[in-house]
């Protein structure tokens, strides 16, 4: 059923998040009324599902929203959860698989595209750190870009992780609809993972060709009032 | 957190002669890291690298993270390494960089010496971070004295450090604790702020510090007056060793001293601004010439000269100030006085010294150290020996009569025995008296006696005696060097030689491996031709089984198989 990702892969390994916390993304995009909520934040598959309900209530509270808006946001959440706990159980091969991830996102004022690579079987990854990490080292001063990058990289990982389980509902799990307003992953998620023999081989060394180094580097920009008012125009035009 | 990077160097973790490190601070506690090896704490921390458990988790690829990592960060240290600066150059899991940087980090093997991060927002405190803690010291690897700053504060000096006690000799420029640390101890002028090197004046009542020079243009206050300030010395070692002279002060010194012999109270007052102590070990350790101060000699003296008793420099140092004396008195006679490079006798001195009165030239004097030098360097009995054979050349030379000699060839023999048997019990009693007649060297007790008899002796003579007493001086030394390096350079030879033997026969033993190989390879081919030769035949033989058409083709292959076998 299951493709061998990796011709070294040793045990199989139950789905979960090739994270260190077992956290699924959670996008939400919901709109009531005229009222357009989007949202997106990690979600703890082993809480009670009373949480959901008593999340959405508070958000919607503390928005400000419709009411109408907690049944939605309990059902989507609800539903995203479903959707992760359905590949729960099943086997999954992470064995020495790195794959690229990139990085092509707009928070507010700041554009970042990047790539780098991530080792699915190491489970002391935390993308939170990560983007801490990136933000500190580049002086991102905005708190809202940190996170965003973090979801960025776990909604790629859940992404790959899925495609690992099973490659046969890998595009119905791909959901079109996904696309935030706020953070809007462009790339595709890199679901090739790299040739290992190739790039960790006894005669090569691992560090990266000088003339490579600029594909793997965080590239910023800061953008004007005037170009994100374009881009969300754009955005928006494009949404309906 | 972050300021304890910055903590001040520990002075006792201070090791200054580690050149593989030069340049480069990292914290003691690191000290276990090395380039080529890999330590136990570098495999307890990052045990993944060590486990086997993936092509891309290796020593060898930790070892090039790492290598890559503190190069990296050591092509500017004062800058401070991000991990997005290294990423991008490793291939690699991120995460897994990002934990070998952080160990390199916390280990302070980069970022050491780098300014501090900036201080976050308090939701960035909560993650632990363990390398911040106060490091228990800092290696210091091969400061360059330049760094050092020179306004360094006002620390009491203290007795047992050679620092202070450099005595205007110039140190070897390998920088040692006392280089570096040196004018740390020193002691700065409540007036104008130097450095008071050598002593200062003390106010009685307070602690107030005035250095020489403006307690002699009386650059102190007002409300002071000259008595109520003490002279003092740095340190106690200063009063034995004397304090740092200038040049002017040191030809005052030796203008005094001739002026007014060993009435020390008098030239203290001549010389002004030193103590009458000070003269005295000044005197005591004059100039030995530039090439006692390029030996390692020349510096071990510069710090303890009483102490040391084996040491070729006490016995010139007396010798030092009476050759001025006699030189003086010589001038009258010739030019080429240099040979008078020795000492009077004790009872002698002070007559002497009265007589002359002016300096010589800075040449002269430094020929004639370099000569002393020289002929106290080896043994007396060489010495004795040289002397000997100059004045037997001499005599024949000048076809003078060796008669005028022979009554000094006595004393000289008996001078060169005596003084180097009471040599050693009188150094213990360090009385400057018994010094001063005890360091005599052999060739000082030679002309000694030579001055002794100098009524008898027409001077010219004995200067000439006396140069060609230290050319052979000279070169026996010379000669014992000359075998020192024949022994060593017949020592190298023999290491070349083994080391070409051990090449040759590497060199064979390889070749008989490839030998062997051939062998080998050789009944290989044997056997396989065997096969071939048995394959050939087999369907030759079924050929002719099947008819007699093939026998043309037959006889052609079976000319061949002639051929192979």
């Amino acid at each position: 059923m299951k493709p061998p990702a990796s011709a070294s892969w040793k045990a199989p390994l139950k789905f979960r998040m090739p994270t260190a916390e077992n956290l699924v993304p959670i996008r939400l995009d919901i709109e009531v009324d005229g009222q357009r909520y989007k949202d997106s934040f990690t979600w703890n598959p082993y809480d009670p599902d009373s949480e959901v309900v008593m999340f959405a209530k508070r958000t919607v509270k503390d928005l400000k929203l419709a009411p109408g808006f907690i049944p939605q946001i309990v059902q989507s959440i609800q539903s995203q959860l479903a959707d992760f706990r359905s590949y729960e159980g099943q086997d999954m091969y992470a064995g020495d698989k790195i794959v690229p991830i990139k990085l092509d996102l707009r928070v507010n004022h700041t554009v970042i595209r990047d790539q780098f690579l991530w080792d699915l079987n190491n489970f002391e990854s935390d993308p939170e750190e990560f983007s801490r990490t990136l933000c500190k080292d580049l002086g991102i001063e905005d708190p809202e870009v940190g996170p965003a990058i973090a979801f960025a990289i776990r909604e790629q990982l859940y992404e790959i992780a899925i495609q690992n389980v099973t490659s046969a509902r890998e595009n119905r799990i791909n959901k079109k609809g996904r696309r935030g307003a706020e953070h809007f992953p462009l790339s595709k998620a890199g679901g090739a993972a790299l040739d290992l023999m190739k790039l960790f081989n006894f005669r090569s060394s691992v560090v990266r060709k000088r003339k490579e180094w600029d594909y793997y580097k965080p590239i910023l920009d800061l953008l004007s009032n005037e170009d994100v008012d374009a881009l969300e125009a754009k955005e928006e035009r494009s949404g309906r | 957190m972050d300021s304890s990077i910055r903590h001040d160097p520990n002075p006792e973790s201070v090791r200054p002669d580690e050149p593989e490190l030069d340049l480069y601070t990292i914290p003691s506690y690191s000290s276990w890291f090395a380039w080529n090896d890999i330590h136990e704490t570098e495999r307890q921390a990052l045990k993944e690298f060590f486990e086997g458990s993936s092509i891309s988790r290796t020593p060898k690829i930790y070892k090039e993270y790492r290598d890559f990592i503190i190069n990296k960060y050591r092509e500017d240290p004062t800058r401070r390494l991000t991990f997005t600066e290294i990423r991008k150059s490793l291939i690699g899991d991120v995460t897994l960089l990002h934990k070998v940087f952080l160990f390199l980090e916390t280990w302070g093997l980069i970022n050491f010496v780098a300014p501090p991060r900036p201080r976050e927002g308090p939701d960035n405190d909560d993650r632990v971070r363990v390398e911040y803690g106060a490091p228990n010291g800092v290696r210091v690897v091969a400061t360059p004295n330049s760094l050092r700053p020179l306004s360094a504060p006002v620390v009491k000096g203290k007795s047992g450090d050679n620092g202070v006690a450099e005595n205007g000799v110039k140190l070897p420029p390998l920088a040692s604790y006392s280089d570096v640390f040196g004018d740390l101890k020193r002691l700065r002028c409540g007036n104008c702020g130097d450095n008071c090197n050598s002593e200062y004046y003390e106010h009685s009542k307070d602690n107030f510090i005035v250095c020489v020079k403006c307690f002699k243009s009386r650059n102190f206050g007002e409300n002071k007056s000259v008595d109520d300030f003490k002279l003092k010395d740095c340190g106690g070692n200063s009063a034995i060793y004397g304090a740092v002279w200038t040049e002017e002060e040191t030809l005052l010194l030796l203008d005094s001293v001739l002026k007014h012999g060993d009435d020390w109270d008098l030239v203290a007052q001549n010389v002004k601004t030193k103590s009458k102590l000070d003269c005295i070990t000044k005197l005591i350790e004059l100039p030995f010439g530039e090439s006692l101060i390029d030996s390692a000699k020349g510096r071990g003296n510069s710090s303890g000269p009483s102490m040391n008793i084996n040491s070729a420099k006490p016995v010139l140092v007396p010798s030092s100030e009476h050759r001025e004396n006699i030189i003086n008195e010589d001038q009258g006679y010739d030019g080429t006085n240099e040979n008078e490079q020795n000492g009077d006798s004790e009872n002698q001195e002070p007559p002497l010294k009265k007589k002359c009165t002016t300096s010589t030239s800075d040449a002269d004097s430094s020929l004639m150290k370099q000569v002393a030098l020289i002929s106290t360097m080896v043994g007396p009995q060489i010495t004795a020996a040289a002397a000997e054979a100059a004045v037997a050349v001499l005599s024949d030379e000048m076809s003078c009569p060796r008669e005028i000699f022979d009554g000094d060839q006595i004393d000289v023999t008996n001078g060169l025995l005596s003084p180097t048997l009471i040599y050693q019990p009188e150094r213990a009693h360090n009385d400057e008296e018994l010094e001063m007649k005890a360091r005599s060297s052999p060739s000082v007790a030679e002309s000694q006696e030579t001055s002794q008899k100098k009524n008898d002796v027409p001077l010219p003579l004995r200067i000439r005696a006396a140069v060609a007493t230290g050319l052979g001086a000279a070169a026996a030394h010379a000669k014992l060097l000359a075998e020192q390096e024949e022994r060593e350079i017949e020592h190298l030879v023999a290491t070349i030689i083994e080391t070409q033997l051990k090449k040759l026969q590497s060199k064979i033993k390889h070749c008989e491996d490839a030998e062997l190989l051939m062998e080998k390879e050789y009944a290989a081919i044997e056997e396989l031709k065997e096969y071939i030769l048995g394959e050939r035949i087999n369907i030759l033989q079924r050929t002719f089984s099947v008819g007699i058409s093939k026998l043309r083709e037959l006889s052609s292959v079976q000319s061949k198989t002639g051929n192979l076998s």
